[in-house]
């Protein structure tokens, strides 16, 4: 009896440890998707991560009727544009404008900025935030509106429809947009698989297909094992301190996305081999000995017969790196900088999808849930490339069976 | 059909590649020898006299209690051990759990409830440590806030000791856990089976003979575990409060690791405070060999045992 | 008549262990010769010596000498991906690659930098013909030849084997996977391809033996016991072990 009781104290315990593990998973999800989830829409990808301001005038200086059936905000009917008052993530009370009618004044809005910029058109679109309204009222006398005053969407909407002529605009792009780092990310996926896959593959190649159990060829599989032993913090110094160099015949002068690049196809090396070796070793070696009797040459074998055969291989081996690469921060923090970059360029610095998170929450005010909303991306991602590696190995196995 | 000149172009080809093939494997190989070199060589620097922007004496480095870039005071003694009580503490922390949760897996869980929990081990493995860095900044330093609160202690808002601490348990649990799951399948089943032919129930077997059985693989698993917890930087950083001074001992108290050290107030690309860093690089390259030649020699003399 | 392999002395060994004993054996062209004994007396591995098949085995070490055309095929600078298109081979298991029928018969071509489409496809028929395989595949060349059954596979291999036109076809047990019908097939194809090529073959089967071959060799633990035609093996061997392992007193 006590022996019973004994093995159920036992048993849940490791119910318990189970079930941990499941907290732990579960928490992460639950915060993520709660703080972040609400961020998530097209705006989010398309827009840039700082935003603008822009002292625009209207071209069509002329109040006139318009009408908006889909509203929810506080339509102008004279100027044909609708506000709503939100709350950025930064937790700023802000108007931005929800709706603007054809043919309405603010579709063409030009810029009053003094300089190359001066008279050119602005894109306006939805989402943009109103600053400052500059206006000629009802009764001819000059008027101001907007966020400045603290005005909501109701007052704005209410100063705008008492307006005859506007002066200008104080006007404010949406920003906390990530195609910048979405765009940076993507380089530094192409790069660091165009530089590692084919090292990684001829060495995976050399290590199964050529290599003996000579001294020299059990000091490469060694070395290459280290690597995965190395934190990735010290792949960050040695990506500024051994590639720097490199990237500097291609133009950069600091860190940038091609240093970055590098360093990832450094850590990536022996994600690649394993994937590729794993897949090598279940080709049969008939297949290799029928090739060889035919009178092909080693190495046609292996590109005519061997590859093609472990293509599942090194297309897990993408995946994985794929997924290693956009979550990895603390090397790139060192090659690729902190700066956030909405245009960024292959030889200048930019920040990852995980490096901007790092940007702005190391910064003073840290934004909770812009980061949780990247986060909720790239772990969206990651669990599709993890989906996609566990139905490829599956085929892997039944392959050759 | 047999073309003389095309087989002798098809046997250079053949060379060519073998010799490519050879090359891209001591290329890669020797990826860790540069990097050791190069860091070293960039590390040892600031201590080496004629140093462009003034010596550091490499004693007061190692085992100074102090470190502070703005009075240009670099001692990472501190910091060290800091280091080492943050990664042993969450190992302690997530070994247990670890193991019993693989336990679970394999030998006690229906087969369903089994293979999930498998899924869910695995994606916490792939879970990107920055994700981690949010959670615990937005999650962790606030129960930590809580438990504080309780014993009538104020922390840095949450950032300390012990939210370093549970957040590397929870990095570090996949990684044992799934090494401790290969482990116990491997574990022969005539073994089990003599067991329970002696009378000894299924728990009984599962935690004296299984466990037994599968220790050296476990303990691998808790090798890589404290690895992780090494090297991690990032979503420690953020946690981290980054202490001026120490040992830190106190679990509410902030802290200061080898990674977030590397990693505060990353600024310059030159200088002093720039290449300080690689001097902590090696240092963190040396306590991550120490403790796992230590671990290791402790792992056979575990094996031996048995 | 005109001898194909000269083997003289013959020794291999794998590591320390000695695999094979002092052999010296003359094989004749244009005929089917057998290799029989139990498992393990080394005659696969001396098929594997004609095309030097085991340089691709680690601690294989070889002494003697085996004459092609009066050439020692294991002098240094013998060519050995132009032995092995002259000394074709046919293994145990069928081992189509995971490529089309018409995609595994030109394979060999291709890779001696045949492009010629015209001439790729007659490689192609006739080789499909020779191996007896044109008939059930000619609709389907450009399928998989996984799909094929196992006996076709086979058949197919040997196909592929033809299509480089070798001199010898080296068969390795090469209907031990399959069933009797798919056998008696491949025998049949054997004994048609004897006029054009000379064929030597390791069987576990005596019956097959005597039943394709016109010379005999039998092997015991690496030496080789006795080599006739295959008439005087089957009905009057010299050596005493011989006839034991033929009448089946071991095996």
């Amino acid at each position: 009896m006590s022996r019973q009781v004994k093995d159920n104290i036992l048993n849940g315990i490791t119910y318990l440890c189970a079930f941990l593990g499941v907290l732990f998973l579960g928490s992460i999800l639950v915060y993520v998707l709660t703080n972040g989830l609400k961020l998530i829409n097209w705006d989010l990808i398309k827009n840039d991560y700082w935003s603008q301001n822009y002292l625009v005038a209207v071209t069509d200086n002329e109040p006139k009727e318009f009408t908006c059936d889909s509203c929810n905000g506080y339509f102008s009917t004279k100027w044909g544009v609708s506000f709503t008052d939100e709350v950025t993530s930064h937790k700023e009370n802000v108007i931005t404008i929800e709706y603007i009618a054809p043919g309405s004044p603010f579709e063409n809005l030009t810029s009053l900025t003094a300089g190359d910029m001066y008279g050119t058109t602005i894109p306006v679109d939805e989402g943009y935030m109103i600053e400052k309204l500059d206006y000629i009222d009802s009764q001819g006398n000059a008027a101001i509106g907007g966020k400045i005053l603290k005005q909501d969407a109701k007052a704005l909407q209410e100063s705008l429809d008492d307006a005859s002529e506007i002066t200008s605009i104080y006007i404010q792009s949406p920003g906390e947009g990530i195609r910048g780092s979405l765009i940076a990310t993507l380089y530094l996926i192409l790069i660091s698989l165009v530089i590692s896959l084919p090292i990684g593959i001829a060495s995976a190649i050399y290590l199964n297909e050529y290599a003996d159990k000579s001294k020299m060829n059990r000091l490469i599989r060694q070395g290459i094992e280290t690597l995965t032993g190395v934190p990735s913090i010290v792949y960050g110094l040695m990506g500024v301190s051994v590639l720097f160099p490199v990237t500097t015949v291609f133009g950069a002068t600091g860190t940038s996305i091609l240093l970055g690049g590098l360093t990832m196809a450094i850590i990536l090396l022996p994600t690649i081999i394993r994937s590729v070796e794993e897949a090598l070793i279940v080709v049969p070696q008939s297949l290799r000995d029928a090739s060889l009797s035919l009178g092909a040459t080693k190495s046609q074998t292996i590109f005519k017969v061997v590859l093609p055969c472990c293509m599942n291989g090194i297309l897990t081996g993408v995946l994985l790196s794929i997924g290693r690469v956009i979550g990895e921060s603390a090397a790139l923090i060192y090659t690729m900088g902190t700066f956030i970059s909405d245009n960024p360029v292959v030889n200048g610095p930019a920040t990852s999808l995980s490096l901007m998170i790092w940007s702005f929450m190391s910064a003073e005010q840290p934004n909770f849930e812009l980061a949780c909303a990247i986060s909720i991306i790239i772990l969206a991602v990651v669990l599709v490339l993890n989906i996609i590696v566990k139905i490829v190995g599956k085929k892997l196995s039944k392959n050759f069976v | 059909m047999i073309n003389a000149s095309k087989e002798k172009k098809n046997k250079i080809i053949d060379n060519i590649f073998k010799f490519f093939f050879l090359a891209m494997a001591i290329l890669s190989s020797s990826f860790i020898v540069i990097l050791v070199l190069f860091i070293f060589m960039k590390g040892i620097s600031p201590f080496l006299p004629g140093y462009e922007f003034g010596q550091v004496d490499i004693i007061s480095f190692l085992f100074g209690t102090t470190y502070r870039q703005d009075q240009g005071i670099y001692g990472v003694g501190f910091i060290v051990i800091n280091t080492i009580i943050s990664a042993f503490a969450s190992l302690l922390l997530s070994f247990p759990i670890s193991v019993l949760c693989a336990l679970f897996i394999v030998k006690i869980a229906p087969k369903k409830i089994g293979e999930i929990m498998k899924s869910v081990v695995e994606l916490l493995a792939s879970v990107p440590s920055i994700v981690y860095g949010v959670f615990a900044s937005g999650v962790i330093v606030i129960f930590v806030k809580w438990l504080a609160s309780i014993f009538g202690v104020t922390t840095a808002g949450g950032s300390s000791l012990l939210a370093v601490i549970i957040l590397l348990a929870i990095m570090i649990f996949p990684t044992i856990t799934s090494m401790s799951i290969t482990a116990i399948q491997a574990v022969d089943k005539d073994l089990e089976h003599a067991s329970l032919a002696l009378g000894a129930t299924k728990t009984q077997t599962n935690f004296k003979v299984v466990l037994t059985s599968a220790k050296s693989g476990i303990f691998a698993g808790a090798i890589l575990g404290i690895g992780r917890a090494f090297g991690e930087a990032t979503a420690v950083s953020m946690v981290a409060g980054n202490k001026l001074f120490g040992p830190t001992f106190d679990l509410f108290d902030i802290t200061r690791t080898l990674t977030s050290t590397m990693l505060a107030g990353l600024k310059e690309t030159s200088g002093l405070d720039y290449d300080i860093r690689f001097s902590v690089g090696i240092v963190l390259l040396f306590v991550i060999f120490f403790s796992n030649w230590l671990l290791n020699l402790l792992k056979d003399r575990i094996g031996k045992n048995s | 008549m005109d001898t194909c392999f000269d083997v003289k002395n013959l020794n291999l060994y794998y590591g320390e262990k000695q695999a094979l004993k002092n052999i010296n054996i003359d094989l004749y062209k244009n005929k089917v010769t057998a290799f029989i004994g139990p498992s393990g007396c080394g005659k696969s591995t001396f098929l594997r010596c004609l095309n030097r098949m085991n340089d691709l085995i680690e601690n294989c070490r070889i002494e003697g000498t085996i004459l092609k055309d009066g050439v020692n095929i294991y002098e240094p600078k013998t060519d050995v991906v132009e032995l092995r298109t002259k000394v074709g081979m046919v293994f145990q298991k069928p081992n189509p690659f995971p490529m089309s029928i018409y995609e595994n018969i030109v394979y060999g071509p291709k890779c001696h930098g045949l492009k010629n489409k015209a001439e790729l496809n007659q490689i192609v028929e006739k080789s499909l013909k020779q191996a007896a395989l044109w008939d059930e595949v000619h609709d389907r060349l450009h399928e998989s030849a996984l799909g094929l059954s196992g006996g076709q596979q086979q058949r197919l291999c040997i196909a592929r084997a033809i299509a480089m036109q070798p001199e010898v076809i080296l068969m390795d047990e090469p209907t031990s996977a399959l069933d009797p019908i798919a056998t008696s097939k491949i025998e049949e194809l054997i004994e048609s391809l004897k006029k054009d090529y000379t064929i030597i073959i390791v069987t576990h089967s005596m019956q097959q033996a005597s039943r394709v071959s016109d010379y005999t060799a039998f092997f015991l633990l690496g030496d080789m016991v006795e080599y006739d035609t295959t008439s005087i093996i089957f009905q009057n061997p010299k050596d005493k072990r011989t006839e034991d392992y033929i009448t089946g007193r071991f095996g």
